[in-house]
């Protein structure tokens, strides 16, 4: 092929939006001298420091290039070592469109793909128009399934064929978390109260005992958490769950604002947590696994990532884990709680537990201040463990472990009698090697 | 149910016998524990010279570092005669542990990759670590102390079981 392939480039602002807050900050800090047009040796070092920026940004941006060739993305950068990355479509496991606050001010859009067995960084793209970064995603994605279509042997030719930019359908908004809600949620739970109870602690303890010091030591750490739960806020504002041809959609974002397509086939299993506080009102959140999410970033993606709704009526996250997990309820199976046994082992906790395995799925229930139940289905647990420490042997107890692809997902039968342990490890191991075949993999 | 009957019951074969990992493996911990213990004797007499320190404080360091490694001499012991595996023709059974006990069952469809690893201790005394992995993190599925044709035998078999049985997420 001599002709010149039908590359595209990123948006020529992305040096600016990448540099932003230095270019903000060195025009701020010499600006006055540059009103004077007496400009001083600091504001000449800073003015050569960003044409020189400025020259390599360009380069940068000259450089990069990025087009569909058969079966891959291939993007390629640098302006001194020249790196040339090829990302095979049929290995996309989803695609997010991220907005940091500056690339928003500018109408700009990062593309972030999850690619199978790939770091998160491979996977990025910034920064593109909005409108390009969805056309792209678009694009990528029906190629993606027009290859996998091709793959299997059933497929008919028509997939083969060139694909387009589909048609858009419209997204069906299936749930919305209004910003009041979510703030009610985040100052009633588990952490906020904890938060809340330390300090009012430590303030009556400094009271008492008239010194501030434990306070001002502690106060920084207490910052730090208040912290976590405003950036929560901020990260899950405007949080919007919808349906697409791809599969779920999630929007959210405050300053930052990110879109993330969930394809229901990744779902590895599903958490419904209730704080103690929200159990009045009814509310619940819904966490999922998704496979080669976390665990493809090397451990940072948060779990913040695999959220499929932050706080909701219980009924309205319960229809969302039915519908994530292909119609499975997860209150389906009977659940049972341990023998009496337990509670020489774990004198309040053993109240909490409860386990118990349906037809499709293993779900296990714990916690006293958050009560959560967590579920995932007999086909994709990855391993059986039993477990069982000193003090376990010496009541006859054991913990049964189902093992599940990284993530919030934890189904658990703990301090069971240790034949019941062990025969629950058998079911188990039989149930899933039945669920996977039913599955048409291979046991 | 007696008490004793539940805790054998647990780890009982399942189907056919757990096979043990080699006595080799007791050797070779036994000689890392005697190597990190004769630092430590080190440590302490030369910390003694050094700072001087009164007769009852060097004592009492010398019977904490002989009891910790006494402790660790019985454990490697029945550590080493706890750990076994067995085949099964759909999965992979492993019992480890001395004080926190686990049986774990790894079935070959959901392998993604087998690791055989020998450092240089382990080459010493000829054994290797065969070690399985799942897209879980919770899977810990190890199985030290094989000697080398072992642990190549298993690997084979583990890597043509997984291919035959090839999963994906």
């Amino acid at each position: 092929m001599t002709e010149e392939r039908p590359f595209r480039r990123l948006s020529p602002l992305t040096p600016l939006v990448r540099s932003f807050i230095v270019v903000v900050a060195a025009v701020w800090a010499s600006w006055d001298d540059l009103l004077r047009g007496d400009p001083g040796p600091l504001a000449w070092m800073l003015l050569a420091l960003l044409v020189g920026g400025a020259v390599y940004g360009a380069a940068s941006w000259l450089r990069t290039k990025y087009w569909i060739e058969a079966e891959e993305l291939r993007v390629d950068t640098g302006v001194i070592s020249r790196q040339s990355r090829r990302i095979r479509i049929d290995r996309l496991q989803g695609i997010d469109i991220v907005q940091p606050l500056v690339a928003r001010l500018f109408g700009l859009a990062e593309l972030r793909m999850d690619v199978a067995g790939g770091g998160r960084g491979e996977g990025s793209l910034a920064f593109l128009r909005l409108d390009d970064a969805r056309a792209l995603k678009d694009l990528l994605l029906a190629r993606r399934d027009a290859l996998r279509a091709k793959g299997r042997p059933s497929a008919d030719g028509e997939a083969a064929a060139a694909p387009t930019v589909p048609v858009p359908t419209p997204a069906r908004v299936l749930a919305r978390v209004r910003p009041t809600t979510l703030l009610l949620s985040l100052l009633l739970s588990a952490d906020t109260l904890v938060l809340v109870l330390v300090a009012l602690g430590l303030v009556v303890s400094s009271l008492l005992a008239d010194s501030w010091l434990g306070l001002s030591a502690t106060l920084p750490v207490l910052l730090g958490l208040g912290l976590v739960q405003v950036r929560r806020f901020v990260a899950g504002y405007n949080f919007t769950v919808s349906q697409t041809d791809a599969g779920l959609e999630i929007h959210r974002g405050l300053l930052e604002v990110s879109s993330q397509t969930i394809t229901l086939s990744r779902v590895m299993g599903v958490v419904l947590s209730e704080p103690v506080l929200w159990r009045r009102l009814g509310w619940a959140r819904l966490d999922v696994s998704l496979a080669g999410y976390s665990s493809s970033s090397g451990g940072q993606e948060g779990p913040a990532a695999s959220t499929v709704l932050p706080v909701g009526d219980r009924v309205l996250a319960l229809w969302l884990a039915r519908y994530v997990l292909s119609s499975l309820d997860p209150e389906a199976p009977a659940l049972t709680g341990p023998g009496p046994g337990a509670r020489w082992a774990a004198p309040v906790v053993h109240k909490y537990l409860a386990a118990g395995a349906g037809e499709q799925l293993a779900v296990s229930r714990h916690g006293v201040l958050t009560r959560r139940l967590h579920a995932v289905p007999h086909a994709r647990v990855q391993s059986v463990r039993v477990r069982q420490g000193p003090w376990q042997r010496r009541l006859g107890l054991a913990d049964v472990h189902l093992d599940s692809p990284p993530g919030p997902v934890d189904v658990r039968a703990r301090l069971r009698e240790a034949g019941e342990a062990r025969r629950i490890l058998e079911a188990e191991v039989a149930v899933t090697r039945r669920a996977r075949r039913a599955q048409g993999e291979p046991a | 149910m007696t008490r004793l009957g539940g805790v054998d019951d647990l780890f009982a074969p399942p189907g056919n016998p757990w096979q043990p990992v080699s006595p080799a493996l007791r050797h070779l911990r036994r000689t890392v524990l005697l190597i990190w213990s004769a630092l430590g004797l080190l440590a302490i007499v030369v910390a003694a010279t050094v700072f001087a320190l009164p007769l009852l404080v060097t004592v009492a360091l010398l019977v904490v570092l002989l009891s910790v490694c006494a402790m660790a001499w019985l454990l490697i012991g029945r550590n080493v005669r706890f750990w076994a595996y067995a085949e099964r023709e759909e999965d992979l059974y492993i019992k480890h542990g001395a004080l926190f006990r686990e049986l774990v069952a790894v079935p070959y469809g959901r392998m993604q990759y087998v690791d055989v690893t020998a450092g240089p201790l382990e080459q010493l005394f000829k054994v290797s670590t065969v070690h399985l992995h799942t897209a879980s993190p919770g899977t810990s599925a190890r199985i030290p102390g094989l000697p080398r044709e072992e642990a190549a035998r298993l690997r084979d078999r583990l890597t043509s079981l997984g291919n035959a049985q090839a999963a994906g997420l």
